[in-house]
């Protein structure tokens, strides 16, 4: 349907405004809420992703379209509540214990955003049995750590402890990045996944959660 | 060679005797690792990188009170800095780390950021006169008188106004953008100026554009933003000093805009984090026109690696350098409290060794 299309990519180019009234006008059309939000808006955040991973567009392209991204889903949560529709998986993420770096944290979040995924942003500084009383409480399938300094990467081990030791390492993975953080060191720590960059960390979370649908 | 010869030919790329030592320590390494210091150095000497750093413009008023209106409730031992931007202690965990807010994050409006109290510098020729007599009396003491510049226009500009924001307001072509970036740079020409007038020889530029393993942002975005307004900073210097010597600090990944940064005018690129970028293969393509800071890694070898494999890596960084210099080799950054003294000391050891007695 050429209104989706057009939706999709208004949305890679950062037109939030022009994205906002168009999904109001697929909305009035009365094309349901979940084609809008998946074949117009998230498929427009999918190529933005692929592109991001390529080095085709870089943060500030991403910024945009997850503004218009934004701006287009706060029309569809109504409706996709009123529908029943649920986030195709939850998410809790934050960097951790002793680091207040945030904006590569941020970049993850708006990515799994823009891949139809509920996060629950736990902020910095957050300590591993936050992150893990947040997965218990709010039913999350996917606990993320951030890191940018050597200083504070250990913390990252304690989140896997902590999992361990609340009885819910089976039943969560654990997904770690930043700039310092490397694939040895997940598989030395035991956690679950590595990724390099948000675009792949959002892929990654979304294949977690389907494969545990 | 004087400590300042050795200094400027190094780095302007004509040989050299001596590797000087330079690096940063964090406050805890600083109170533990200081005094280690100090006494390696009677034990074995070594050649102390030669700056000191020249006194920076004055501020009219450094009354940061002013900027708590543009926020909600700040923490216990928050700071303010004259541009406004706050600084929030972390937990104990965090020791010297600070969670950074922005004052022009939430403004709307071009109006409410022309009424912003951006700091302004004043000085007269006495002042001048009085630097520039402490600075020359440094130099009569083999010194090379630096001017810190760091976070220079785009740092500035988005710890300011929230790193994006500002560039979904570039990504716009907000004039909101416009209006930030050009006030901070005409800050930072009387920054550079007045270095440059109190006798600095070298100004240590920086304004991260590179991420772990790629760049910040396009090209396009960088050449019309933020190359343009660096350039005239860089010029401002030169009209005073042309041969101030002008260093640029990025983080990361930035070897696209490595031409971008010669043709503007830098001298010398730091880091070059080995993370992030083959010294080996930056230095064939650009090592006859800029020279380099850094190239030992903070977040690999300083921190993890063996006294053995720190040696190694400022040999070869120094050999791909070569007899003429061009290499001012030191940790990328700052060095956090998890690096070893034994690494520390095998890095300033490299140093002296390398060419006093090569292996």
């Amino acid at each position: 349907m050429s209104i989706l299309n057009d939706i999709s990519e208004n949305l890679q180019r950062g037109k939030a405004k022009i994205v906002k009234e168009l999904v109001q006008q697929a909305i009035d059309e009365g094309i349901p809420a979940q084609e809008i939000l998946e074949q117009g808006l998230l498929a427009g955040m999918d190529v933005v992703g692929e592109k991001f991973k390529k080095n085709e567009v870089f943060v500030p392209e991403v910024l945009v379209a997850a503004r218009a991204m934004n701006m287009g889903s706060g029309l569809l949560k109504p409706l996709l509540a009123e529908g029943g529709v649920e986030a195709i998986g939850k998410v809790c993420i934050g960097t951790v214990k002793g680091d207040l770096h945030d904006i590569g944290k941020n970049l993850v979040k708006m990515m799994m955003e823009g891949k139809g995924l509920e996060v629950v942003d736990l902020g910095t500084d957050v300590d591993p049995e936050t992150y893990v009383k947040t997965a218990i409480d709010q039913n999350c399938q996917i606990i993320c750590c951030s890191a940018l300094l050597t200083t504070t990467m250990p913390v990252m081990e304690a989140v896997v402890k902590e999992a361990e030791k609340a009885g819910i390492r089976d039943k969560v993975k654990i997904m770690i990045g930043g700039a310092p953080v490397t694939e040895a060191f997940c598989r030395q720590i035991g956690a679950d996944k590595y990724t390099p960059d948000a675009a792949s960390a959002a892929d990654t979370a979304v294949a977690f959660c389907r494969a545990t649908a | 060679m004087t400590e300042r010869e050795n200094f400027f030919s190094l780095i302007k790329r004509t040989g050299y005797e001596r590797i000087p030592v330079l690096y940063d320590f964090c406050p805890y390494l600083q109170e533990t690792c200081g005094r280690k210091v100090e006494d390696l150095y009677r034990e074995i000497g070594f050649t102390p990188c030669p700056i000191a750093y020249a006194a920076g413009i004055p501020v009219k008023d450094s009354d940061t009170e002013k900027f708590r209106k543009y926020y909600g409730i700040l923490k216990e031992g928050t700071t303010i800095d004259i541009y406004g931007v706050a600084n929030e202690p972390g937990s104990a965990a965090a020791m010297h780390m600070t969670h950074m807010l922005h004052p022009l994050e939430k403004i709307k409006t071009l109006e409410e950021l022309e009424a912003y109290p951006f700091p302004e510098f004043v000085w007269d020729e006495e002042d001048v006169a009085r630097q520039l007599a402490r600075n020359n009396a440094l130099k009569a003491q083999d010194r090379v008188i630096c001017g810190s510049m760091q976070c220079t226009i785009w740092e500035t500009a988005w710890y300011m106004r929230g790193m994006e924001v500002l560039m979904m307001d570039m990504m716009s072509e907000d004039e909101m953008a416009e209006f930030v970036l050009n006030e901070v740079t005409e800050l930072a020409i009387h920054r550079a100026e007045y270095f440059v007038k109190t006798g600095a020889e070298v100004l240590y530029f920086g304004d991260d554009i590179g991420m772990q393993h790629t760049i910040m942002m396009s090209k396009e975005l960088y050449q019309t933003w933020l190359k343009p307004r660096l350039k005239r900073v860089v010029d401002a210097a030169r009209a005073i000093n042309p041969d101030v010597i002008i260093f640029y600090h990025s983080c990361g990944f930035v070897e696209p805009f490595i031409e971008d940064l010669i043709e503007v005018g830098i001298d010398v690129l730091n880091p070059v984090q080995p993370e992030c970028m083959d010294f080996a293969e930056i230095h064939a393509k650009y090592g006859d026109r800029i020279s380099f800071h850094g190239t030992i890694g903070t977040q690999t070898t300083m921190p993890f690696g063996t006294p053995e494999e720190v040696r190694a890596e400022v040999f070869k960084n120094l050999d791909i350098a070569g007899k003429k210099g061009g290499l001012l080799v030191s940790p990328t950054h700052l060095l956090e409290p998890e690096v070893p003294w034994e690494n520390i000391r095998a890095y300033i050891e490299a140093c002296r060794d390398y060419t006093e007695s090569p292996s």
